[in-house]
């Protein structure tokens, strides 16, 4: 589907292809990511949505295309320079990663301490502030491995905010949140958004939660942008792929399927069909 | 940068991959020196790592130290008796030490109770995605966890030795004075005009240094490119140990061949 | 802030344990020990043959150490081996008629030079000259003697009996 280019886009892929174990993940992806909005990044599992933010992120590089992040293209960046790009990202990691020789205090200051000389009262209450927002500032003397899964993706959260960076990327916030959390983590994001005017890229498969934080929804699938809208306009869906993917039907564009040989054939029923 | 150094699919023959992993540990070290500079900055995270593999290795490199020195002493003594020549007992012990007993085996306890750690430690920082946030955070893993690691080490693995050699000169004088009877002023005179400093103290604290390089060198290079699966960090850790004793005993005879 | 105190702390401990032990093994056990602190005087004495006697080989007197070997040359005139004694200075009433051996300590230990004092009432003293010595007991020697039966193939100095090599 063609794209219309986005005025202000603090992110912009254009024409990105990325082959993983011999797959194609991105077959020409583009895309934009407008600045100051909450833009939701949906798709099947598998479709590439985490490897699409490692990309961002220069974590992994494509085989060709471009990816401009607030004007630079980062497959093209030297080691100082992406990684002056990543102080002013923050990245919820999909399985929290948190350091686990350090406490949950220790965590949220790492990036303040590596990269900001500050007073330790005034780091005290930064790290504190931004515990208090995910509701755990009770829990910062508690290692990691003492943290249940949802408290550790809250205290990832803190960590990734603790710099009030420019772009936060989300992959996956809500799993494993109970409904209060989970209100509390959208509240969150909305907020970061809103008041400090942070860009956000949320990877998330609950439509219910996006649709109430996000301004913009990317759908891609196969490799590309399929589908692309507010959430309403997606929601109601106008084509094939918005339907399956928000009906949640097995048969449609997108295949249910990991790419695999004849089906008949692995299970030894060779020559059936001839 | 870290993700060039990820595991590699198996390439060909063994003696391919074989090569492969030495060239890829070579440009690993060349990494790590290259990253001291910014390592600097973590000296906590340094001086962390020391005492986790060196003051935390303490106790098992000093009771062996005893029991190495205490079972020489009975053996040389069993051994000098036979040409009369027991007086020289001090010296034997403490040239056995210093020049080759206290660097090599220092060096294997400390693969096995230091590097192993490491391995595992730096497979699983990677296996949960640590080393990623590290990245993402503008934290070079290189600088921060694997050189602090990797200097520790070295910087530990002589000061071990030493601490081994002096316990075993400890085990050989109650085994060899106070139980065997040799006279004291004879163990102690006969080796202090016998040791050399340079000779034989400096070139064995050169050997554990040595040790100590390639010691910590595999196990960090085994832990970063560690499959990121248990069975893959299990894999690593065992190489650790394996390919580090090797390492230890053939360098060990090179060593000693061209530099003693 | 507690926890990484004390990890600087027993880091510094080690660090510091593993230097001493260093010093101690670099000090204490080898012949840096033997490195006398105070002032010496020097003693000439002049043997047929030194055998394997080395630089800073202890000198002893009754079994104690009074200093070292400084230094082993050949004096071309007499072709004999012209070792230089240095001597703490507070054993400063040593005969000058005392008498030097050069000694091994057991069969297999090192050598070393033994001073049997004489009974002159004048002492040794910066640049003084050992004139009664005797050479290395050289194994060969002491075997071929003991083949032979006694004839002693080519010493000139007389040598002592084989029980001398008790010293040490
Ligand atoms: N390091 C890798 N090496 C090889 N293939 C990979 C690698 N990482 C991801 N892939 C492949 O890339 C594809 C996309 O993976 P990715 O993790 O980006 O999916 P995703 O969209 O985030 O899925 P999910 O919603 O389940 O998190 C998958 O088919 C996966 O098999
Ligand atoms: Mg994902």
């Amino acid at each position: 589907m063609p794209i219309e280019a986005v005025a202000d886009a603090l992110v912009e892929v254009r024409d990105l292809t990325t082959m993983l174990s011999g797959k194609a993940v991105f077959d020409g992806l583009s895309l934009d990511i407008p600045r100051g909005k909450v833009t939701a990044i949906m798709g099947p599992s598998g479709t590439g949505k985490t490897t699409l933010l490692k990309h961002i992120t220069g974590q992994m590089r494509p085989d060709r295309g471009t990816l401009r992040v607030d004007g630079q293209n980062v497959p093209t960046l030297g080691r100082e320079a992406l990684y002056a790009l990543r102080e002013r990202i923050g990245y919820l990691f999909q399985n929290s990663a948190l350091l686990t020789d350090y406490d949950v205090f220790e965590n949220v200051a790492f990036p303040l301490r590596q990269h900001a000389r500050l007073p330790e009262v005034l780091l005290r209450n930064i790290v504190l502030t931004k515990l208090q927002a995910v509701g755990l500032r009770g829990a910062a003397r508690l290692m990691p491995s003492e943290l249940s899964g949802g408290m550790a993706r809250r205290v990832a959260l803190a960590r990734a905010i603790v710099f009030d960076p420019m772009l936060i990327l989300y992959d996956e916030p809500f799993v494993g949140l109970d409904p209060i959390a989970l209100n509390q983590v959208l509240k969150l994001i909305r907020t970061l958004n809103r008041t400090l005017g942070i860009t956000s890229i949320l990877v998330a498969h609950e439509f219910a939660a996006v649709r109430q934080v996000a301004d913009l929804v990317h759908l891609i699938a196969n490799g590309r942008l399929v589908a692309s809208g507010t959430p309403q306009q997606l929601a109601r869906g106008e084509s094939d792929w918005t339907r399956q993917f928000f009906g949640g039907e097995a048969d449609g564009p997108v295949p249910f399927q990991y790419p695999a040989g004849d089906y008949a054939a692995a299970l030894g029923f060779t020559g059936a069909a001839a | 940068m870290s993700a060039d150094m990820k595991s590699r699919p198996p390439r060909g023959g063994m003696l391919v991959d074989g090569l492969a992993q030495v060239g890829d540990c070579g440009l690993f070290l060349l990494n790590m020196l290259g990253a001291i500079p910014r390592s600097l900055r973590y000296l906590r995270e340094i001086s962390r790592q020391i005492w986790f593999v060196g003051a935390m290795s303490l106790v098992i490199i000093m009771i062996s130290g005893l029991f190495v020195g205490m079972v020489l002493a009975l053996q040389l003594y069993y051994t000098l008796s036979i040409f009369g020549g027991t007086a020289a007992l001090g010296t034997v012990v403490a040239l056995s030490l210093y020049r080759e007993l206290g660097p090599v085996i220092t060096a294997l306890l400390f693969a096995g109770r230091a590097g192993t750690a490491m391995t595992a430690e730096i497979g699983l920082m990677r296996a949960t995605d640590q080393l990623a946030a590290m990245e993402m955070m503008a934290v070079d893993p290189i600088a921060f966890v694997a050189t602090p690691r990797f200097l520790a080490g070295v910087i530990a693995m002589p000061l071990l030795a030493n601490v081994f050699s002096m316990l075993g000169l400890l085990g050989a004088h109650l085994v060899g004075v106070t139980w065997l009877g040799v006279d004291n002023g004879t163990f102690w005179s006969n080796m202090t005009s016998n040791v050399d400093v340079w000779k034989d103290i400096a070139n064995g604290t050169w050997k554990a240094l040595a040790f100590g390089v390639v010691v910590s060198l595999i196990a960090v290079f085994q832990g970063y490119t560690a499959p990121p699966t248990s069975e893959g960090v299990a894999y690593a850790t065992t190489r650790t140990v394996v390919f580090a004793s090797i390492v230890v005993l053939a360098l060990d005879f090179v060593m000693t061949a061209f530099l003693m | 802030m507690n926890p990484r105190r004390s990890f600087a702390a027993g880091t510094g401990l080690f660090i510091l344990l593993g230097f001493a032990a260093l010093a101690y093994l670099a000090t204490q056990t080898s012949s840096v020990a033997n490195f006398s602190s105070g002032p010496t005087y020097d003693v000439v004495a002049q043997f047929d043959n030194v055998g394997s006697l080395k630089d800073r080989a202890p000198v002893k007197v009754a079994g104690v150490r009074v200093g070292s070997v400084k230094s082993i040359q050949l004096d071309s005139q007499s072709m004999e081996a012209k070792v230089t004694l240095a001597i703490d200075t507070r054993y400063n009433d040593i005969p000058d008629d005392s008498f030097a051996k050069i000694m091994t300590s057991g069969l297999l230990g090192d050598q070393f030079v033994a001073l049997s004092p004489g009974g002159s009432p004048s002492v040794l003293k910066n640049g003084s000259r050992i004139i009664n010595t005797q050479s290395a007991m050289q194994l060969e020697d002491l075997i071929g003697k003991f083949l032979v039966g006694g004839s002693s193939p080519a010493k000139s100095s007389s040598t002592g009996a084989a029980g001398g090599k008790s010293g040490g």
